[in-house]
């Protein structure tokens, strides 16, 4: 990207910006009354209950619990977005690449799974998971030792991805979707071999789907309670779980705040870092 | 005034079974008829109007309230709202109270499930929709006075209830035990015999099962203590630590169950070789087949509360609500429709052996029962629950 193209960009989209705006209004009073305003009464709280100031904050970073629980939370959906990438990649190339029925039958596959509750899959994989369970009885019935699977991270991160999975694959499938394919056979043309046109061609041209699939699953992950609690042990809580405990036993809705604020913060942290990386790639992508 | 007297003596007589449960049935419309023949509507409003100065001066002190005893029609046009933890427990409930609806006319709508934090925001927001919340059994001694209101204990009827289990702000809502089960096949003819040995891991090795569905029991942490070889009855607030270390001791692979239908699937799968379950989990577990049996030893004593909130709309139709919830025929009812055990001493519930075998009010479980210290865990409330916490969290 050149330096001068970068401003008139701007100034054109400033001065178209206020008629899409107004088609956004339904939208902005919903997002500022079911989630600005429970937002606000967060941040107040996590300042102001039981008294005005910082000791909720103060709490948080000299509990060291709280420090590697947090550090646990961005291990773990980091993970977990990875495993979705990893599944949802090739998934989704092949909905690109086969026909309309077979690309039905694999948009249900994703689908069906995602319009059922959390919990019922949660429990599901409880039962594929444990010690006594699927997995491990067909590793035992094969003359393999069985592995512990349920109550570990492992586990955890195999329940969050697959959970997830939908949340990658669909913004991944609308951009491979435009991708037009015979910028790779112009490659082979040229002599690339298949995976270096892959490398070079494919795989950067979709980039903008990966991004977009990532930040999505990571950001769902970073708040995900109900499957680390049943598939996950001591070791694999996560921040919710401490949140829950901080306001529904303890009724301690100051730290609870102050702990919500910190992981929202840290996110947007995270995402001001990974922004630019991913602007830069995308526009290389692009060309 | 001696015509006032006699007038009023003819009244109390004619009415004393509205004041009296186990005359009310229909004496009610004689009642009114009474006072409508005489004619003196004056007579009869001063009448009335000394019957309550009276009641207030303690002339009516021999009428105590009966527990199951619902006044006919006396809570018509009005709604209570019941509170508790759902699933069948809370069905239960509502079927226990079916006659209290029936009589009272009260119209009783079901909500839930129980979060402290919700009875915190209706106090604080001072719209309190719930007129009858069952919490777990630390809530009403935390929070007395401030989320719950102190009980008033002319208007409900404890006398049938097990001793110990009442509190300023609180009566039982049922009774059960959390119990140390083990897998026969595993322990066989050396089984575990109390919590001790449950948290002796060299003796008894094998993968513990623990409650960590939501606070810390007070009850496990006390046994713990004395696996420590410690004295429970003497536990300072320095030893929660010790106590919560011995726990945390049993190793990498303790489980922590988050539901009560978790605890039930590892037993029924074998996941787990010693479980800490609650009783009516263990007993659906066993009638299911799994192959576990309770060491009864120190089983500990556990009840769900009763309480009224702060600021609730109609305090007199909650108590009255309690009242009847803690009959004999409510608490058969209870106990048949969900295996806990009654807290109405008199009450007889009819049921199968299976579920006969995991009641706690037996005579010989009353003798092996541990009660916890609830005034020491209620004063360390808090550094309790974040130490537990801490330690669930893996940190």
């Amino acid at each position: 990207m050149s330096a001068s193209d970068a401003p008139s960009e701007r100034a054109a989209s400033s001065r178209r910006s206020w008629g899409p705006l107004a088609l956004a209004l339904p939208a902005l009073v919903l997002l500022v009354a079911v989630i600005g305003y429970p937002l606000a009464t967060i941040v107040l709280r996590s300042f102001a209950e039981p008294q005005w100031g910082l000791q909720n904050y103060s709490w948080f970073f000299s509990t060291p619990v709280n420090l590697i629980v947090l550090q646990r939370t961005f291990t773990i959906s980091a993970w977990v977005t990875v495993v979705c990438i990893v599944c949802a990649y090739p998934f989704a190339y092949a909905m690109t690449a086969v026909g309309p029925k077979v690309r039905l039958l694999l948009t249900l596959c994703v689908l069906i799974p995602f319009w059922v509750s959390g919990v019922v899959r949660t429990l599901s994989w409880v039962i594929l998971l444990q010690d006594s369970g699927v997995i491990n009885s067909l590793l035992r019935s094969v003359g393999l030792d069985g592995v512990r699977l349920i109550r570990t991270q492992t586990g955890v991160i195999i329940g969050m991805a697959q959970v997830l999975l939908p949340f990658m694959v669909l913004p991944l499938y609308s951009v491979m979707k435009g991708i037009d394919l015979r910028l790779v056979q112009a490659a082979r043309s040229l002599g690339a071999g298949p995976v270096r046109a892959f490398f070079t061609v494919y795989l950067p041209l979709s980039l903008p789907g990966v991004y977009a699939g990532a930040i999505i699953v990571f950001i769902l992950a970073l708040g995900f309670y109900i499957t680390p609690a049943l598939l996950g042990g001591p070791r694999s809580t996560m921040l919710s779980t401490l949140v829950q405990n901080q306001v529904l036993s303890l009724l301690q809705w100051g730290r609870g705040g102050a702990m919500g604020v910190v992981l929202l913060v840290a996110t947007f942290i995270l995402l001001a870092l990974a922004g630019p990386l991913m602007r830069q790639k995308h526009k290389q992508g692009a060309r | 005034m001696t015509i006032l007297r006699s007038r009023l003596e003819q009244f109390q007589e004619k009415c004393a079974a509205v004041f009296r449960p186990e005359l009310r049935k229909n004496k009610e419309l004689e009642c009114s008829r009474v006072s409508v023949k005489n004619g003196n509507a004056l007579a009869t409003i001063s009448a009335l109007a000394v019957l309550g100065l009276a009641t207030t001066t303690g002339a009516f002190a021999q009428e105590k309230p009966v527990a199951g005893a619902v006044a006919e029609g006396s809570l018509k046009d009005k709604t209570l709202t019941f509170a508790s933890f759902g699933g069948i427990f809370q069905d239960g409930q509502i079927a226990a109270l079916k006659e209290f609806v029936d009589k009272s006319g009260v119209k009783l709508l079901s909500d839930g499930p129980t979060e402290i934090a919700k009875v915190q925001a209706q106090v604080e927001s001072k719209n309190v929709t719930w007129d009858v919340v069952d919490t777990a059994d630390f809530p009403p001694y935390v929070h007395c006075g401030t989320l719950f209101q102190k009980l008033d204990f002319t208007k409900i009827d404890t006398s049938k209830i097990p001793q110990g289990q009442v509190s300023d702000c609180s009566v039982p809502a049922m009774n059960y035990g959390v119990v140390l089960m083990y897998n026969t096949e595993k322990y066989k003819d050396n089984p575990p015999k109390n919590w001790v040995d449950f948290f002796d891991t060299e003796k008894f090795p094998g993968v513990r099962g623990i409650d960590g569905s939501g606070d810390f029991t007070g009850g496990l942490l006390e046994q713990a203590f004395r696996a420590t070889g410690g004295d429970p009855k003497a536990m300072t607030k320095d030893d929660i630590a010790t106590a919560i270390k011995k726990v945390h001791d049993l190793g990498g692979d303790t489980i922590y169950w988050k539901t009560g239908a978790e605890s039930q699937q590892l037993a029924e799968s074998g996941e787990a070789d010693m479980l800490m379950m609650w009783t009516g989990r263990a007993m659906t577990a066993v009638k299911n087949g799994a192959k576990y049996t309770p060491a009864w030893q120190d089983w500990l004593v556990v009840m769900d509360q009763l309480t009224i909130p702060v600021g609730a709309k109609d305090p007199d139709a909650s108590h009255a609500l309690i009242n009847a919830y803690l009959g004999k025929s409510a608490q058969e009812i209870l106990t048949k429709e969900t295996s806990y055990t009654p807290i109405n001493s008199e009450a007889k519930p009819v049921v199968d052996d299976s579920v006969a075998a995991f009641l706690t009010n037996t005579p010989e479980r009353q003798g092996q029962g541990y009660q916890q210290n609830i005034k020491f865990w209620v004063e360390n409330f808090k550094d309790a629950s974040e130490q537990w916490a801490a330690m669930m969290a893996g940190g």
